[in-house]
């Protein structure tokens, strides 16, 4: 540590200490050079190297307070003329102790043997323009100092030179991206001049020239320009704000979709709860005035008659309901459903019916219009049976064949004649109608004496019901409904 | 037309059935009430408006059957229905619901519910299911067999025989469930009539057996 005036007391005390430690330090590295310049790995440079590394440098500059750990940051701006050609840029430094060098914002070098003057060739670093050298200069601890040159010459002879001096302006330690500021903020100040290349307690200094190979610009890939980034900026948010706008169509869709389903089973429940409840409360009152004692059989009769009308009207109601109801959009409902409807039909008539149901038909979803129209389509398929069959036994078959539903009505009644019957049976025609609406199929076979059979296919959505919907959810569901309504 | 009158006899010798009425709407319930106690033989000794009203009233009334709205503000019919049976095993328990609903009317009976009526059924109808279940049948249509079958095989460990259906029972459902009557199911089987009803309502016993112990089971793992 070279020494200057000792300061305080306790440089006194320490350097009082560190005095024959000192001594040996010193002894040491002076032996180094006077053992043969060979030693100094970095410095390939002529006999007159001590001359040539100083003869150009500035003066030893510093903070106008010298601290112990202490970093100061030089900033210089100078301009290259415009319109010349440099043909050459040399740059040497040293800091005691240490140093980051930086041009233009972009650090260059970093050193730490103070006692070497380090020269960069920064040729391919400047063009003609304003630049910012700038050195965060590093202290450990007693004295400190900054020494610099930018030797630039000019293809037309010229040449000038940036060296340290008291012009160069120091840095706030809290100043961000201080080193590529192209002009220094007002409140910067100045730093102060120590002395020259060799004032105490520099004296002899430098121990030698380190040459660092000429500095090159970074190559820059296609991928660092500016514009290709902006670019690629641009089209990651274009497509990003294509998958929000997607995101945000599909929730909506998503949403209007549900909420349809709940109006759905709102209106479905309102139906049930006001007119249903209202309509078994009409029938109870209905029979309970049948039951009057002070009644002629007349009124009565009436009374039976008013009851049997309103049972069919909640019977009307309940298919509403069932139709209505997003709850019922399931196969599995759909086929109880459709079974109990036969059931029921075919009891107040001579047939016999007979359900062949797949066992554990699943809960997939089955949208309103095709499950409607398949349920219409069955009941005219049962109704046209009962009318005209003449059978005594039909059979109700429901199945899944992969993705489509079929559900087939067969009678052993007498059969007729398919091509005779086209023209004449509105109900075979209405038949179809219903299943291509539902986007399905219609098979009628018979002959006469052969009875009749009619499969309607169906197909079922793919994809949805996965996780719309199972049985257990629904179960779920309606428990905690129970008490509500 | 029939006339209802005294002269019909009623079923368990001259006393008259005593029936409790579980339903939360006023008017349907006064109605009922009236219609109960037009049917021969039967009478509706008391009318409650609540499940917890019908816990506290039912066991000292000690009806032949009970008549339960399967919807029922804050305690549901279905729990009111768990609840009565553990009180009182012996007590049959019709719901009543104003819609035909298999999943609901499967709960019920699992609660231990002996039957199920529309509330629009007629009177003559509501006469005969209350007889059916005094006299130890039970009523099932094929969807709720399709679905009793379905659960038995659906339990993935082999039941304890006292919860597992006989192969005859399992006939019976299987029958049930593709349209037979009880008179058919009879015939097909050489056996009595009242036979096909006992064996239903064996049926529902297991039926209820199981679901409780099913939930004493999800109990004592939930607790373990």
């Amino acid at each position: 540590m070279p020494r200057r005036k000792p300061k305080t007391l306790s440089r006194i005390f320490l350097r009082w200490r560190c005095r024959w430690l000192g001594g040996l330090w010193l002894f040491f590295l002076w032996g180094i050079p006077l053992c043969g310049s060979g030693a100094e790995p970095a410095t390939n440079a002529p006999v007159d190297w001590v001359y040539e590394a100083t003869n150009h440098l500035g003066q030893w500059i510093w903070e106008t307070n010298t601290l112990d750990k202490q970093t100061v940051r030089f900033w210089k701006s100078f301009p290259v003329p415009a319109g010349s050609k440099i043909t050459n840029a040399n740059l040497r430094l040293t800091v005691d102790n240490g140093y980051t060098l930086f041009l233009d914002g972009q650090e260059i070098g970093r050193g730490s043997d103070w006692r070497t003057v380090t020269e960069y060739d920064v040729i391919q670093l400047l063009s003609p323009g304003r630049h910012v050298v700038a050195v965060e200069g590093f202290n450990d601890r007693l004295e400190a100092g900054f020494i610099f040159v930018l030797g630039i010459g000019l293809a037309d002879g010229r040449s000038f030179e940036i060296s340290s001096d008291n012009s160069w302006l120091v840095a706030p330690d809290n100043e961000k991206n201080w080193a590529a500021k192209k002009s220094a903020p007002a409140g910067w100040h100045h730093v102060i001049v120590i002395g020259s290349i060799h004032h105490h307690p520099w004296e002899g200094l430098p121990l030698g020239l380190a040459t660092v190979p000429a500095l090159r610009l970074p190559a820059v890939h296609f991928w660092q320009r500016g514009g290709f980034q902006l670019a690629l900026s641009a089209a990651c948010l274009l497509a990003l704000g294509f998958c929000l706008w997607l995101m945000t169509r599909l929730a909506a869709q998503g949403k209007a979709q549900k909420y349809l389903q709940v109006e759905r089973a709102r209106i479905a429940r309102d139906i049930h709860d006001d007119l249903g409840a209202q309509l078994t409360q009409l029938v109870l009152l209905g029979e309970i005035a049948q039951r009057e004692p002070a009644q002629d059989a007349k009124s009565r009769g009436q009374f039976a008659q008013i009851c049997e009308r309103a049972r069919e009207l909640a019977r009307a109601l309940d298919e509403v309901v069932w139709a209505v109801n997003s709850r019922r959009d399931t196969v599995r409902d759909f086929s109880s459903y459709v079974c109990k409807y036969a059931q029921l039909f075919l009891g107040a008539t001579s047939l016999r019916c007979r359900l062949d149901v797949e066992p554990e038909i699943p809960a997939t979803a089955f949208d309103l219009p095709v499950r409607r129209n398949l349920f219409l389509a069955v009941k005219e398929a049962l109704n046209n049976a009962a009318k005209h069959s003449q059978a005594d036994e039909l059979f109700l078959r429901i199945c899944r064949q992969g993705q489509t539903l079929s559900v087939a009505v067969e009678d052993n009644g007498r059969g007729f004649d398919l091509a005779q019957a086209r023209g004449e049976r509105n109900g075979l025609a209405n038949m179809a109608q219903r299943m291509s609406e539902a986007g399905g199929t219609c098979d009628i076979s018979s002959q006469p004496g052969g009875g009749c059979l009619v499969v309607f296919t169906v197909p079922l959505p793919r994809r949805r019901g996965w996780f719309r919907r199972t049985g257990s959810d629904e179960t779920a569901a309606r428990k905690m409904n129970l008490s509500g309504s | 037309m029939k006339t209802t009158n005294a002269a019909i006899p009623s079923p368990a010798g001259q006393s008259l059935v005593k029936v409790v009425l579980v339903e939360d709407k006023a008017g349907v319930r006064e109605s009922w009430a009236k219609l109960i106690n037009s049917l021969p033989g039967f009478s509706c000794v008391q009318a409650c408006a609540s499940g917890e009203d019908a816990l506290r009233v039912i066991p000292p009334a000690n009806p032949g059957v009970v008549l339960m709205d399967i919807f029922l503000p804050h305690m549901s019919g279905i729990e009111c229905t768990a609840r009565l049976k553990l009180l009182l095993p012996k007590i049959q328990i019709i719901m009543l619901t104003a819609v035909e609903d298999d999943e609901l009317v499967f709960m019920a009976l699992e609660a231990g519910a002996d039957g199920f009526l529309l509330k629009r059924t007629k009177p003559e109808d509501l006469r005969a299911a209350m007889l059916d279940v005094l006299g130890g049948g039970a009523p099932m249509t094929s969807e709720i067999a399709r679905r009793v079958v379905e659960s038995f095989r659906r339990a993935g460990k082999p039941l304890a025989p006292d919860v597992r259906l006989s192969t005859r029972e399992e006939e019976v459902l299987i029958l049930l469930s593709k349209g037979y009557s009880n008179k058919e199911i009879a015939s097909q089987l050489s056996i009595g009539i009242e036979t096909v009803g006992s064996h239903l309502k064996h049926i529902y016993e297991k039926l209820h057996v199981r679901s409780r112990a099913e939930a004493v089971a999800r109990y004592m793992t939930s607790k373990a």
